[in-house]
């Protein structure tokens, strides 16, 4: 494996599923990966990123889907979804 | 067509994608035989009939439906008792949490009604006179209570309360006490207070805006017809039939499956028809009499009955150097939810200072509910309110530095690599491109008279993605068929038409393009969001892209030789080099001809759940001229500049931008929501709740800037929400320009213009 990827939440989310915390670095390669890191740090919490977020990689945003490819060293923000008219 | 323009890398490169077909649904909209919602009969169809409240806020001591259950010609009556108890939940993301306790009592009352307009009962009769008339026999005993409305007032510790058990979400330590306050939010980076002592300049101001409609021209419709099998069908007018059919099956507790919606042409929506009124309630009174039956909202209903966009009440300060450089911005928002939670208010947060590279922002926002219809999604949800606060502060900064407002915006344009409020960094530049679009306008130079005025603002808007579904099916004759599961609005059969006959090299006009019921193709997210000409675009090219690797295939089986050594180059297939052998090119229509002969129907499905949208920036510009004796505002000129990615349709992208900037310019001047002392609303109607008409207009000068998107085969962006962000503060910003004076209430009614003027 080679960089971590950062993985960032709002903080409002973080005060809810992760005791505060908002960033963590962890290896990944696909949102698969994240996700499940993330679950296993914070049991649940894959569902709730599922329902309940997009996910901005580098910028990009994406609606989560498992095979979405991470690059080496990417920001991944989390961040609530967004309705529109 | 207009005179607009395109600030373009190169649309001469396709053949379809950039050019102006005839829409192919225009015949049957101009001749009148397009089938709308209410157009559809069915043979022994009943009508419906909603009861609605007279009370902005009354507690339902009983309602007796025995009157006009007898009444000749009444075949079913329906109230909340016939419907399930949902759970109170907030299930899904933040903002578009859906909760369906609150839901299910929106459809229809339960314990109280809790706007005037509010429906309580139904009624399916044989006549439209019948059932109006058993609707008016149903009576219902009300314990009145006090009401609110304004968000200010509904804040306030002592108003009348919609929910006596709601507790403020998002704030520490958690209230104990009841509150109209359903969530606050707050998004912030940076050191904002750092930020202002950095300042040269500080102002804040305080703004409200006014609940608006989204004013379609087709109200709410849709006919229901529920089988002794527990099947049901449902023809209904919606921005997304795969959405009524969820929110209808678990209203009414059916199975998904059981249900099968389609799309009736929709006359408009602009977000307010994500939403279920009707369909739940027609079903239930089909499934109660046995028969199909319609139901459709008269103008007062839609009015009356289904949501607006949010109200508002806003503080914004906003800090910056001699030189425009903007150290900080702040700002409190709150928004009227409605009757029930769930107002724009994250959005408006996320949106407020986003075009541009501010290092200390914060926004705080509130959703409150108060006694009118609950709020619905309207064009950018969120964003053009926030915007009128924050674009407005910026303009009083520039002025009081003395720079002129495009500059400033410029300056401060946000790039790729500019932090958000929300966490992310920019990924996609064409912000500080409507700008320059707008500094390069000849109209921008223009001397204006006396009592006129110029005025700039900005917009941003998300653009949504996500999932959908398209099918393309080549037709013996070689004419191409492609269905998608998203309802045309905006022009979409023509644009999904274009990326098809492009992808595949063929002429448009063999493609025909349609919109697919829920029985007839894969699942769709609503048309919304700006995600269509994006997301299912994307679909309709991967579909398109499978059918021709099938086309090389059967030219491979027809010339006998290896699938890899065919091509599909400009809608033929061709040997893929001389090794391969000397065949003839076959087209589209002599390889459709032998479809039986090298494996039957040529057809594909893709779907995509698509990511990667780029978000929509605006600029624009307005000359206006300020009656100083009626307080009339005359727009003289309105240039608006759009990062469109590419134009797929470059006419119908004018008219999403021309369409938004007139949204933008009754809600800035006229359109509010006017109630009397009983919390009941006086002007229900279009002769006095006042949309522009065309003669209260300039032409709008719609300036396509195009900043392809890589993400999309051809580089388009959403365009149908961003426009119509900017016109409020662009107006604001103009009056203030020819007057001196600051408007800080929606709308700018000629009453408020002319008291400004006197003061």
């Amino acid at each position: 494996m080679g960089e971590p990827v950062r993985v960032v939440f709002t903080t409002g989310f973080s005060r809810r599923y992760t005791g505060g915390v908002r960033e963590f670095e962890i290896e990944a390669r696909n949102l698969r990966h994240v996700i499940r890191e993330m679950d296993v740090m914070f049991p649940g919490l894959a569902n709730t990123l599922e329902e309940e977020t997009t996910v901005a990689i580098d910028g990009e945003l994406y609606e989560i889907d498992f095979t979405q490819p991470v690059k080496e060293g990417a920001e991944i923000f989390f961040i609530p979804k967004i309705e529109g008219g | 067509m207009n005179d607009s323009t395109i600030v373009s890398d190169s649309v001469k490169r396709f053949k379809w994608v950039g050019t102006r077909p005839i829409r192919p649904d225009g015949v049957p909209k101009v001749t009148g035989r397009a089938l709308y919602g209410a157009d559809l009969k069915l043979p022994g169809m009943l009508y419906g009939k909603v009861l609605r409240s007279p009370h902005a806020h009354a507690r339902i001591k009983s309602i007796d439906t025995s009157a006009a259950e007898k009444l000749p010609g009444v075949k079913a009556v329906m109230t909340a008792a016939d419907l399930p108890q949902q759970k109170f939940d907030y299930i899904g993301p933040e903002r578009v949490a859906q909760n369906f306790w609150h839901i299910t009592r929106n459809i229809m009352a339960r314990e109280k009604v809790l706007y005037e307009g509010h429906a309580l009962a139904a009624v399916a009769a044989t006549s439209a006179s019948i059932a109006e008339e058993a609707a008016a026999l149903i009576k219902v005993d009300y314990e009145v209570l006090p009401h609110v409305i304004d968000v200010d007032e509904a804040m306030a510790p002592d108003a009348p309360l919609l929910f006596e058990d709601m507790i403020p979400r998002g704030i520490e330590p958690t209230p104990t006490k009841a509150s109209n306050i359903s969530k606050r939010l707050e998004f912030a980076v940076g050191d904002v207070e750092a930020g202002f002592k950095e300042a040269d300049v500080v102002i804040e101001k305080e703004f409200k805006t006014a609940a608006v409609h989204q004013a379609y021209i087709e109200p709410h419709a849709c006919v229901a017809k529920y089988e002794a099998d527990g099947q049901c069908e449902i023809w209904s007018s919606s921005q997304g039939h795969f959405a009524m059919r969820a929110l209808t099956a678990q209203i009414i507790g059916a199975k998904i499956a059981d249900l099968r919606v389609t799309p009736a042409e929709i006359g408009g929506g602009f977000g307010g028809k994500t939403v279920a009124y009707l369909e739940p309630v027609a079903a239930t009174l089909s499934r109660k009499s046995g028969l199909p039956v319609r139901l459709q909202m008269t103008r007062e209903d839609t009015f009356r009955g289904s949501g607006p966009t949010s109200g508002s009440s806003m503080w914004v300060k906003i800090g910056v150097k001699k030189d425009g450089t903007i150290v900080a911005a702040d700002g409190i928002f709150k928004f009227q939810a409605g009757a029930f939670p769930g107002s724009p208010v994250m959005n408006g947060c996320l949106c407020a200072y986003a075009p541009y590279d501010i290092q200390n922002q914060r926004a705080v926002g509130y959703d409150v509910v108060s006694n009118r219809p609950k709020a619905a999604a309207y064009r950018a949800p969120g964003s053009p309110i926030s915007a009128f606060a924050v674009e407005s502060v910026i303009d009083m900064c520039a002025a009081a530095i003395g720079m002129d407002p495009l500059e400033i915006r410029a300056k401060n344009a946000c790039h790729i690599g500019t932090p958000t409020i929300f966490g992310p960094k920019h990924a996609h530049a064409g912000y500080a491109e409507t700008v320059q679009a707008l500094m390069d306008h000849p109209a921008y130079q223009v001397k204006l008279g006396p009592n006129q005025g110029r005025g700039v603002a900005s917009g941003y808007w998300f653009n949504g993605a996500g999932e959908s579904s398209a099918t393309m099916q080549v037709n013996a004759d070689g004419t191409v068929l492609v269905a998608t599961g998203s309802p045309d609005i905006g022009g979409s059969r023509a644009s999904m038409a274009i990326m098809a006959a492009e992808t595949l090299g063929v002429d448009y006009n063999n493609v025909r393009a349609i919109v697919a019921d829920t029985g007839n193709i894969g699942y769709t997210h609503v048309t919304g969001g700006s995600r269509v000409t994006f997301a299912t675009g994307m679909a309709v090219v991967n579909a398109t892209k499978i059918v021709i690797k099938d086309l090389c295939r059967r030219a491979a089986v027809i010339w006998d030789v290896d699938p890899e050594g065919v091509i599909w180059e400009d809608g033929y297939a061709k040997p893929a080099g001389l090794n391969v052998g000397d065949f003839k090119p076959l087209s589209l229509r002599e390889i459709a001809a032998k479809a039986a002969a090298t494996g039957g129907p040529i057809t594909a499905s893709a779907g995509v759940n698509a990511g990667g949208q780029a978000p929509g920036f605006t600029t624009q510009f307005c000359d206006v001229e300020v009656d100083p004796e009626t307080g009339k505002v005359t727009i003289l000129r309105f240039v608006a500049a759009q990062d469109v990615g590419r134009a797929i349709h470059p006419s119908y992208v004018e008219g999403q931008i021309q369409g938004g900037v007139v949204q933008g310019i009754g809600w800035a001047l006229n359109e509010e929501y006017i109630y009397n002392s009983k919390g009941q609303l006086d002007n229900a109607g279009f002769l006095d709740y006042r949309c522009p008409v065309a003669s209260d207009l300039p032409m709008i000068d719609a300036v396509l800037v195009e900043v392809p998107n890589p993400a999309h085969p051809y580089g388009a962006k959403g365009v149908g929400e961003v426009n119509i962000c900017a016109p409020m503060a662009a107006i604001a910003n103009a009056i203030a320009a020819a007057t001196g004076k600051r408007m800080t209430e929606l709308p700018m009614s000629p009453p408020r213009v002319l008291a400004a003027l006197s003061a």
